[in-house]
């Protein structure tokens, strides 16, 4: 008994840094996405309202970035009013038939705490589930995307930025249609890389890459970037693409956060799918 | 004994919001992730307690990683050079009269502080990035990162040790 208390007294250093490491990696295990966990929604609040209260100082110094990407909007939206189109009546058959229904809606959010050097980035908005943002929901900047929400509190939100490892985004290239997939390879916050665009048809250098609709968390169309240069892999077939950001996420203040109305819908169809898809994965390893 | 508690303190609350209001929103380069917050465990005096040098690496780690949105990474790094140091301090250590000295130029020399903050700092940094990453695809990237920024925050800690701890010769 002796030798056994002299024996922890004499290596106790040791079993303390295996238990603090183990609660370290307790705490890193809990930081999947997927699953909200209690600790990380703690933190979640404490950390939101301190980089709120700094938030408050920093963002006058992005003032001008911030208005001029607002008013580049502006210009945008107002492209596309009605007001600013001529209607021309023709006397061919006229289909007034038409119904609308709204699928998207969107709540404006500001970014108080990001980060760009990392290899896996995070964005903090300083809203949260009392103003209806969900996990999964996509989120976009005036001029383009930024990322996906992973986790909320009722007062700040925590989301996944395009410039992280899990990052994978469906994308279209505006002009040949053609889709792919959207990864960020830790290096240029400016560029990412599209793997999987099929070279069937040829791409050009300042082709645009929009979101391509294929993902329930983002619209159609929403601009990502434009390419800066492309390789052809010869053994696959598809393309290896280096792109342009249009957002410079290194001075994102005020982004939109999408709501789907038709999201529960949509996931419910490919609930069957999806199950039936990872349970073919987990057969395989 | 009190007054070294209070420094101690001090350093930690400023560091730890210099790390995560200034230097976490610098973005030389695109992959340069200076984390000076380290100072705080090199600076730790030379008499610390193992258990107390432990525990305080884990306190400034998780404060870190609550601000950052992955929690426990920084902190797994900051224990495991909280383990480490004492050895590195055997090894590094010049003349000390008094336990309560803190480690830095005036006490331990350039050459061996300089060697002493460059394994503490390269270790750290190696260990935030692999677990990070967490990925082996990406090892070289890792290790370009990692070198880069040690050298940031190795330069960084010494221009500071030279302005706060020059004239306590």
């Amino acid at each position: 008994m002796n030798d056994l208390l002299r024996f922890l007294r004499r290596y106790y250093h040791v079993f303390l840094f295996l238990l603090l490491e183990g609660i370290c990696v307790y705490f890193i295990s809990c930081n999947s996405y997927r699953q909200g966990s209690y600790i990380t929604s703690i933190a979640n609040n404490v950390s939101g309202s301190v980089n709120g209260f700094f938030d408050n100082v920093t963002s006058y110094f992005y003032l001008r970035s911030t208005n001029e990407a607002l008013v580049q909007e502006n210009v945008r939206l107002r492209k596309m009013v009605e007001s600013s189109y001529v209607k021309i009546v023709n006397n061919v058959h006229k289909e007034e038939d038409t119904v609308y229904k709204q699928m998207y809606s969107f709540i404006d959010a500001r970014v108080i705490y990001k980060t760009v050097n990392k290899r896996n980035n995070f964005f903090m908005l300083n809203k949260g589930s009392i103003s209806g943002i969900e996990p999964d929901m996509g989120v976009i900047s005036p001029n383009g995307v930024v990322g996906v929400v992973i986790k909320t509190t009722p007062n700040f939100s925590l989301v996944m930025s395009v410039l992280h490892q899990d990052s994978k985004l469906n994308v279209r290239n505006e002009r040949t249609k053609t889709t792919g997939t959207l990864l960020w390879n830790g290096k240029n916050y400016a560029t990412g890389q599209i793997i999987d665009m099929p070279s069937s048809l040829a791409v050009k250098k300042g082709d645009n890459i929009v979101t391509s609709g294929f993902s329930r968390n983002f619209p159609e169309g929403i601009s990502i970037g434009k390419i800066k240069s492309f390789k052809k892999d010869k053994g696959t077939g598809f393309y290896e693409i280096d792109i342009k950001f249009s957002t410079d996420y290194n001075k994102l203040e005020y982004v939109y956060v999408i709501k789907n109305y038709f999201k529960i819908e949509q996931d419910r169809l490919m609930q069957g799918i999806d199950t039936t898809n990872t349970q073919k994965q987990e057969g395989l390893q | 004994m009190i007054r070294d508690i209070v420094i101690s303190v001090i350093q930690f609350i400023v560091l730890v919001f210099f790390q995560v209001f200034i230097l976490d929103n610098i973005a030389l380069w695109g992959f340069v992730n200076p984390m000076i917050y380290v100072w705080f465990i090199i600076l730790l005096p030379y008499g610390s307690a193992r258990w107390l040098t432990l525990v305080v690496s884990f306190l400034i780690g998780i404060c870190v990683d609550i601000f950052s949105g992955d929690i426990g990474i920084n902190a797994f790094a900051c224990v495991f050079i909280g383990f480490i140091r004492p050895f590195l301090l055997n090894a590094f250590s010049g003349n000390i009269d008094n336990v309560m000295q803190r480690p830095s130029i005036t006490t331990q020399g350039f050459v061996n502080f300089l060697a002493f903050t460059t394994s503490i700092v390269f270790v750290h940094h190696l260990i935030c990035f692999l677990v990070g990453t967490f990925s082996t695809a990406e090892l070289l990237q890792i290790l370009i990162r990692t070198i880069v920024s040690s050298l940031v925050t190795i330069v960084f800690i010494i221009l500071l040790d030279m302005i706060f701890y020059r004239q306590k010769a």
